[in-house]
């Protein structure tokens, strides 16, 4: 027997896995747009991010929404890092060496947060844990719900980015055409350091607030990766508004998933999906033709 | 089909010809002759743990080179691995086929599933493939773990042996290792790794000149995932015990490792990776209590730093590699040996 209640808190904390997965998959999506770039270790950047939240809010003592801004700002810094020292020197080669790159990068984060951190289950303490706003049989965490109006506010802000702003056009010029973009005066290599760096601080923010919501340990990063790429194909590559919907139907079919066939086949039926989606269209649901 | 069979079968002769007279030959039969009687001086420590290793990864990375010299990058080779070495040790157990046979049959189950991930792989681009290929080894694992019953994967079971483990079992797994990658060479040179180059340079120009970049592609796919069950089988024998673990990313990026670092689309880069990195896996943590006094206080969270220490070391490895040296190890080494060889004249100019 379904109870409603019940399924009905499953699809809240759909959303909620949702809103963090679309902050992912949009990072992921920015950067395949506009430098026609695949971070396999995307994922990385995100336990990253929630590592140094952790740090924040452990070692300086602040408070875990605070520490959202300090690992965006950080993991915005090693993107740059990133894009400058290894993805800018293979960019335009062999397709693969963009894989290889990432893979040894997976190796390089995973490796550097054990050593700084230690293999054990972390978790953000927020100010907020433990209240609980309930409506009727159901009820909802303060923190899910701060968690969906930071995801909404940082898209907006995006939104307004991409829209609104010299750099936000200079990229959409870019990812149109790159090089008819640098004939009419764009700066190419400053957008992607700086696509880069947008890509990486909405990892680093869907880090910390995977931190404050579940707990997590070095090896993170891997499954989000994987399904931050199930909700590009869904939404079609290089589409941010895709993405956003991608990301809220993903989680909130995990989540009623989980709740009816159990937990164990969890990441075998993601992969599933994904490859039975991938032989069906290989360029994704609602990707266009020809990329 | 049957055509692009006879032709390449037909090139594939020219080849053996060829490789039979040619300078290369002679090189070869030298490091076949020093590698088999290698076992004669090292003990038996060495021999299990750390050749024979090297001798049934080197047919892992060079199947999965194979592939990736068609332009797919696969992620999820460790399904291949193992459905090669559970396949092979399950047939010796359950049906008492003698293990030999069960090897081969073993092979062509991980090749018939190949082809129908290669099915669906063939018209993804590189990173959606590498997607699917890695989904596909955890796809693999959790029907394992499933149907435990019959796999018996979770505890995981001891495997029937060919022959005696130790110098006997070397020379086979040797025997092996040497007729699979002369195949591979074979191909690689032939007209089908000529077409495999061509699709991975651009898949759209090699489709213009009239290559059935599917097929082919699909071929690879089949190939490599023959060598690669192989090469599972063979690995079952060595550690004579066979479990889930095998399906582990750790052993679907270890053949990248090793054809990457040795040297991506070469017949010898493969081979250089694998001693490479086995070396590195068996050698490098026996300095791991000597450091432990200086590691400890610098990385208080972790007990033994050395195996994440070793991982990040490999992975910066691997960027270096593929950032300054993307065609891996293996001409540097060439470029030595031809530096050495050459007349002192010659090293003035």
């Amino acid at each position: 027997m379904i109870n409603t209640s019940e399924l009905i808190q499953a699809l809240l904390w759909g959303v909620a896995n949702g809103c963090i997965y679309i902050l992912l998959a949009t990072g992921l999506n920015i950067i395949f747009g506009v430098m026609k770039l695949v971070n396999f270790a995307h994922g990385q950047l995100l336990m990253i991010g929630a590592y140094i939240a952790f740090a924040a809010t452990t070692a300086l003592g602040l408070n875990a929404y605070i520490a959202i801004l300090v690992a965006m700002g950080a993991v915005a810094v090693i993107g740059v890092g990133l894009e400058r020292f290894t993805f800018r020197k293979v960019l335009g080669t062999d397709k693969l060496n963009e894989i290889f790159v990432s893979l040894g990068l997976i190796y390089v984060f995973e490796n550097a947060a054990v050593l700084l951190w230690g293999n054990s289950v972390q978790q953000i303490s927020s100010p907020f844990q433990g209240f609980q706003l309930s409506l009727g049989q159901v009820s909802i965490s303060y923190d899910l719900l701060l968690a969906i109006s930071i995801v909404i506010v940082i898209l907006i802000a995006l939104f307004l980015l991409l829209k609104k702003t010299k750099i936000g056009l200079a990229m959409r010029a870019t990812s149109q055409k790159s090089n008819a973009s640098m004939l009419m005066g764009v700066n190419i290599e400053k957008v992607y350091i700086f696509t880069f760096a947008l890509g990486a601080a909405l990892a680093g923010a869907a880090g910390a607030l995977y931190g404050i919501i579940f707990n997590f340990s070095p090896t993170l990063g891997a499954l989000p990766t994987i399904k931050a790429f199930a909700i590009i194909i869904i939404g079609g590559l290089g589409s941010i508004p895709g993405a956003v919907v991608g990301g809220l139907l993903y989680g909130i079919a995990e989540n009623t998933a989980v709740y009816f066939l159990g937990a164990t086949w969890q990441d075998a039926i993601a992969f599933a999906l994904l490859i039975i989606v991938l032989a069906i269209r290989p360029t994704g649901i609602f990707g266009e033709k020809g990329e | 089909m049957s055509r692009t069979l006879v032709n390449s079968l037909g090139s594939i002769k020219r080849e053996v010809v060829n490789f039979s007279r040619s300078q290369k030959f002679y090189f070869v039969v030298a490091v076949m002759a020093i590698v088999a009687v290698l076992p004669l001086f090292a003990s038996d420590y060495v021999v299990t743990g750390v050749l024979t290793p090297m001798i049934i990864f080197a047919i892992y990375a060079s199947s999965w080179n194979l592939l990736a010299s068609s332009g797919q990058g696969s992620l999820g080779h460790a399904a291949f691995l193992g459905i090669g070495g559970f396949a092979s040790a399950l047939l010796a157990v359950k049906s008492g086929i003698p293990p030999i046979i069960g090897l081969f049959l073993g092979s062509l189950l991980s090749a018939a599933i190949g082809l129908l991930i290669g099915l669906t792989c063939v018209r993804l681009k590189a990173w959606f493939l590498a997607m699917v290929t890695f989904g596909f080894s955890v796809i693999i694992v959790t029907i394992f773990r499933e149907f435990d019953d019959f796999t018996g994967a979770v505890m995981g079971f001891r495997t029937p042996l060919i022959i005696e483990r130790g110098v006997p079992f070397f020379y086979v797994s040797f025997a092996f290792a040497a007729i699979s990658i002369f195949l591979m060479y074979l191909i690689m040179k032939s007209k089908l790794g000529l077409a495999f180059r061509a699709i991975h340079q651009n898949e759209v120009e090699a489709k213009m000149i009239g290559i059935n970049t599917g097929k082919y592609r699909l071929i690879a796919f089949v190939i490599s995932t023959f060598f690669a069950g192989l090469a599972g089988g063979l690995y079952a024998q060595s550690i004579q015990y066979i479990q889930n673990f095998i399906f582990d990313p750790y052993y679907s990026f270890l053949p990248l490792m090793m054809a990457v670092i040795g040297g991506l689309g070469t017949i010898e880069g493969p081979i250089i990776g694998s001693v490479i990195i086995v070396a590195i896996d068996r050698y490098l943590p026996g300095i791991d209590p000597a450091l432990q006094g200086l590691l400890h206080p610098l990385f208080p969270s972790v007990s033994n730093a050395g195996p994440p220490l070793r991982m990040l070391g490999l992975g910066l490895f691997l960027i270096v590699v593929v950032v300054f040296a993307p065609k891996g190890v293996a001409p540097l080494i060439k470029k030595a040996y031809n530096y050495l060889r050459s007349s002192p004249q010659e090293k003035e100019t």
